[in-house]
């Protein structure tokens, strides 16, 4: 074995979006260990650093050549390699173009008494360090960017200009070229505080060249810098900041010597709505807001600087003015907005486009109260809840015109529930337009009362069926209205037990649209629809743990209300936990005579042509349907299934015992009607055939 | 008349005034071997709509230039109340075509060129890739942050006019107002020191443009006639046309920029339903695009084969 040395590979770019970034890093080990396979270098571990401003993959263990390789192929028989006259056929110099050699390289060799021709290739061993520069360019090459940028005069691409390259073979050059660029040993260092250049002597140095440069050259690191800081800040308060995932991740790759400082604003701008003011400071400035022991917003926040500590007076200075100019905003906006009561802003909801061919959100909130209505008379709630449901849709989406929102866009909902309750609106409905989003994620919390939960659904709903009638359903990778988390939403609205049926709400709000004048396939679309529920609703419950197989076999009866389809697959699979066996003997049975029941046969069956098997059979299941059938209408589908129990001994028996297709064809009849029969009593349970592991 | 002294560390050493800043940015990038332009004579809402930019992005030849450009933005219009925002304001606009190796460096040399020591500050590229429906054009970039404020907006064009840019150029637009309120350390745009002279006399941004905010934010939402604007609209969208068909694409540019500011003001008005908004962008879009083919055809003298979405490629011209 060759002897090893250490690959260190810079790439140094002009600053490189946060979740760019995040992505390279992840795609980085698998390219170069991909890289130096292909040409069989052999490798230790890949490690990834990276900042803002470069990304870099340390290779350990790396072999200084590659080893010599002889290859030896086989190719067609001599027969086809060659023609009568013994001349060469195509297929012999297709053969040896396709190993790099002439025709005139092959050998015939006999196997097993045939004459083939082959071909045997020397590679020879190649140094590392002179196939590198094609390896390192091809992973330059090979990391793929949401947007790719071209800069200067050069026609390659990343995603922002590539401005230094260091690539080192322990102490030698590894001279890769890559637009307008050769690699060489010196690495730049923090722009402000260790610019650089600086000299890397050997590979093994690299990252604490950089570390020395003021470069925390890790996610990991600078998030762990980031965390201290803010629990330092934390404990010097007695405060909690708030460390939103997104933002986070943000600021982590948007330093590369992070700092965290705090300042403040005038508590004067607590009397603004706090939403804003944690709009503005995480949306807008990535800085985290701090909380006090109540959970109440302070006029504290934090800031990650990667500017010089030193000049921590100088940097909290400067960023408390722009928190200041933008909560004067707010507030301008904010007390602007309070002019006027949250009804005034409806009429000018005919400004914003909701879709197209759907039209505006003021024609969109006609339809969400209409449908709202016909929610309410489902759900027969109280009068008054049905009196905050219209006024709720009515102004939900209003606060989508006032100044406040189209600044913050984050806070629509929580700003039209301000400005309800500062018109004197009841608070159930301030808190119905607050909630009405919910949930925006998986796991967010479902609005709190049934104003807010029959608002949401016609919200979700209006939108859901409006597109996937105007044939902008989602496809595999794109769902530009969030239509599924949309699904989920309502999904998850209809399991706190809203008495409302999906489908009839389908139906409601294809017919709101029809009746706006919306022309549609309303059969087809109200099928996409349901279907679309169905697949969600089965999706959940994989997620959950329910095997696909009881999914299928509820779904064969044809439910089409995911609540049903949910109890009934949880009530099949506990029952089929309980009594394993029992439901596993029933489902070859019920597969056995699902195959033989002719339908053509009927179920009228002559008790006279009875053996003891079937009698005892047609007596099990005129006790089940009548029990699945009472089961059934008390909506108990547990007790249901409980029932088909009872079945398993007397169709054991029946097919232990019965020859079905007996030449007396009128006893052949009875015993498929009577199979019939037992089927019949599964049918609107599940398909049990399904579940068979046949 | 004299105005109350700012806030400063120093108060031996003036900041620069706001056409100090303007001065110094200046010369700064005339010593890089711009062009310095003065502000194009014709409405426009950002330093890019200039056709300085717009169409001399295009094209295989090298240009340079820096200029500041008076923006009109009717909508962000707030009486002269609101002390961060002006339907009128100014930007600083630089184009470098190609894009030098070092631009992050020279850019940073221009905010110390204006008295900002970048050392002693939290300057940062903040990820802000830029498109303009309008103008059928994109780059990717950052916007420039210092101690957390917006003070640049920084561009690697990409493509202009539905062509792609080759070579790239770079643009670099400050916004006066912000970064002369960092330098010198006012909370309103309105207290800026436009000028100080030797006798002590100064001048500030609200002794300039106070009742131009407050004319011009009543006359954009309440006072603009919206059939005139209309029918300008219409008018210049056809002179446009015309000119193009004369096979002259500057002249022809100016009706695109009239038609765009008219949209604007329809826009400040509120007289454009949102449906109606797409349609008048994309009207814009169509013309723009055509007023950058034939600049290819005409100025640049490249051939197109495809009109609508040509990658002009970027053939060697003498």
């Amino acid at each position: 074995m060759a002897s090893t040395r250490t690959l260190a590979f810079e790439i140094g770019t002009e600053e490189i979006p946060a979740f760019d970034l995040k992505n390279a890093t992840v795609q980085l080990p698998g390219l170069m260990a991909e890289a130096l396979d292909a040409v069989r270098v052999p490798h230790g571990d890949v490690i990834v650093y990276s900042s803002p401003r470069r990304l870099i993959a340390v290779v350990d263990a790396v072999a200084d050549q590659t080893e010599a390789l002889d290859e030896v192929f086989r190719g067609p028989s001599a027969k086809i390699a060659f023609d009568a006259d013994g001349n060469p056929t195509k297929a012999a110099i297709g053969f040896a173009r396709g190993k790099g050699l002439g025709v005139d390289a092959l050998e015939r060799r006999e196997v097993d008494g045939v004459e083939y021709v082959f071909a045997s290739r020397h590679v020879d061993a190649q140094r590392t360090a002179e196939l590198l520069p094609g390896v390192l360019r091809g992973v330059i090459e090979g990391i793929s960017w949401p947007k790719s940028c071209r800069w200067g005069t050069t026609r390659e691409v990343f995603t922002r200009p590539v401005r230094w390259i260091v690539a080192l073979l322990d102490d030698e050059v590894v001279p890769v070229e890559f637009a307008g660029l050769t690699a060489g040993n010196l690495t730049w260092g923090h722009r402000f505080l260790a610019p650089g250049p600086h000299e890397v002597p050997t590979a093994d140095e690299l990252v604490s060249v950089v570390e020395a440069a003021c470069v925390v050259p890790s996610q990991e690191a600078r998030e762990e810098r980031i965390r201290a800081g803010v629990a330092a800040a934390e404990a010097a308060t007695g405060y909690r900041a708030e460390l939103p995932a997104k933002t986070l991740t943000e600021v982590v790759n948007l330093s590369e010597f992070p700092t965290v400082m705090m300042g403040s604003f005038d508590e004067e701008f607590l009397r603004v709505p706090e939403e804003i003011i944690v709009d503005a400071m995480l949306m807008h400035q990535r800085y985290f807001p701090l909380y006090d022991g109540d959970g109440k917003l302070t006029n504290k926040f934090i800031i990650v600087s990667n500017g010089d500590p030193a000049q921590e007076a100088v940097i909290v200075d400067g960023n408390e003015r722009v928190v200041a100019a933008r909560l004067y905003d707010a507030k301008f906006f904010y007390d602007e907005d309070l002019k006027r009561p949250l009804e005034a802003y409806v009429e000018r909801l005919d400004e914003v486009v909701f879709q197209e061919t759907l039209g505006t959100m003021r024609a969109k909130t006609d339809r969400v109260a209409r449908l709202a209505a016909l929610l309410v008379e489902q759900a027969q709630v109280a009068d008054d809840v049905a009196a905050d449901v219209a006024r709720a849709a009515l102004l939900a989406k209003a606060d989508l015109v006032t100044n406040a929102v189209i600044e913050f866009t984050s806070v629509q909902g929580v700003m039209g529930s301000y400005y309800a309750a500062a018109a004197g609106e009841s608070p159930r409905v301030a808190r119905a337009i607050a909630e009405h989003y919910r949930p925006r994620f998986a796991g967010d919390a479902v609005p709190s009362d049934e104003v807010g939960r029959l608002v949401a659904l016609a919200d979700k709903l209006d939108t859901i069926c409006g597109l996937f009638a105007v044939g902008q359903a989602p496809t595999g990778s794109s769902d530009p209205f969030a239509l599924r988390r949309a699904a989920l939403g309502i999904i998850a609205i209809l399991e706190t037990g809203l008495p409302v049926s999906l489908s009839r709400a389908v139906d409601d709000a294809l017919a709101v649209y029809a009746e706006a004048g919306l022309d549609f396939d309303v059969a087809a679309v109200r099928a996409q629809v349901i279907e679309f529920f169905t697949t969600r609703e089965k999706v959940l419950l994989r997620e959950e743990g329910a095997a696909a197989d009881a999914i299928d076999a509820v779904l064969a009866t044809g439910v089409a209300e995911p609540m049903v389809l949910a109890a009934r697959v949880r009530a099949l699979e506990s029952a089929r936990a309980a009594e394993a066996d029992t439901f596993e003997d029933l489902a070859v049975a019920f597969a056995r005579a699902n195959n033989l029941r002719d339908p053509e046969a009927g179920t009228a069956c002559d008790p006279s042509l009875f053996t003891a098997e079937e009698a005892a059979l047609a007596e099990a299941v005129d006790a089940a349907e009548a029990s699945v059938a009472a089961a059934l209408a008390a909506d108990d589908y547990a007790a249901a299934l409980a029932q088909l129990a009872a079945l398993r001994a007397p169709i054991d028996a029946f097919f232990e015992a019965t020859m079905i297709m007996d030449e007396d064809l009128a006893l052949r009849a009875n015993r498929l009607r009577l199979l019939n029969r037992f089927v019949g009593v599964f049918a609107s349970l599940a398909d049990f055939g399904l579940m068979s592991k046949k | 008349m004299p105005t109350e002294m700012p806030r400063s560390d120093a108060p031996a050493e003036q900041p620069p005034t706001f056409q100090d800043v303007i001065m110094n940015l200046q010369r700064y990038w005339a010593d890089q071997g711009c062009v310095i332009l003065q502000p194009y004579d014709n409405e426009v809402g950002a330093g890019t709509n200039a056709p300085a930019t717009t169409l001399r992005a295009l094209g295989p030849d090298t240009w340079r230039t820096a200029y500041v450009q008076g923006c009109r933005r009717p909508t962000d219009g707030r009486y002269g109340e609101n002390p961060n925002r002006l339907q009128f304001y100014y930007q600083f606009q630089v184009l470098i075509k190609p894009s030098p190796a070092n631009i992050q460096d020279l850019y940073l040399g221009s905010l110390e060129a204006i008295g900002i020591d970048v050392a002693a500050h939290d300057v940062r590229f903040v990820e802000d890739d830029w498109e303009s429906p309008t103008l059928g054009a994109w780059g990717l970039g950052w916007e420039v942050w210092i101690d957390g404020m917006e003070v640049t907006q920084f561009t690697y064009f990409q493509q202009v006019g539905g062509f792609e840019c080759d070579p790239v150029p770079v643009e670099i637009a400050y916004g006066l107002e912000r970064l002369t309120m960092f330098v010198q350390g006012v909370d309103s745009v309105y207290d800026i020191v436009w000028s100080r002279g030797a006798d002590g006399v100064t001048f500030t941004y609200g002794d300039v443009y106070l009742e131009n905010e407050r004319e011009y934010s009543k006359f954009n939402f309440e006072v603009a006639d919206t059939d005139f604007l209309f029918q300008e609209f219409t008018d210049r969208e056809a002179e446009c046309l015309r000119t193009l068909e004369a096979g002259l694409p500057l002249p022809a540019y100016d009706s695109v920029l009239k038609c765009c500011h008219a949209f604007n003001l329809l826009d400040a008005r509120g007289v454009i339903s949102a449906t109606e908004r797409m349609a008048y962008i994309l009207r814009v879009r169509t013309l723009a695009k055509a007023c950058c083919a034939s600049y290819m055809e005409h100025v640049v003298g490249m051939r197109l084969d495809a009109p609508e979405g040509a990658e002009g490629k970027g053939a060697d011209r003498g």
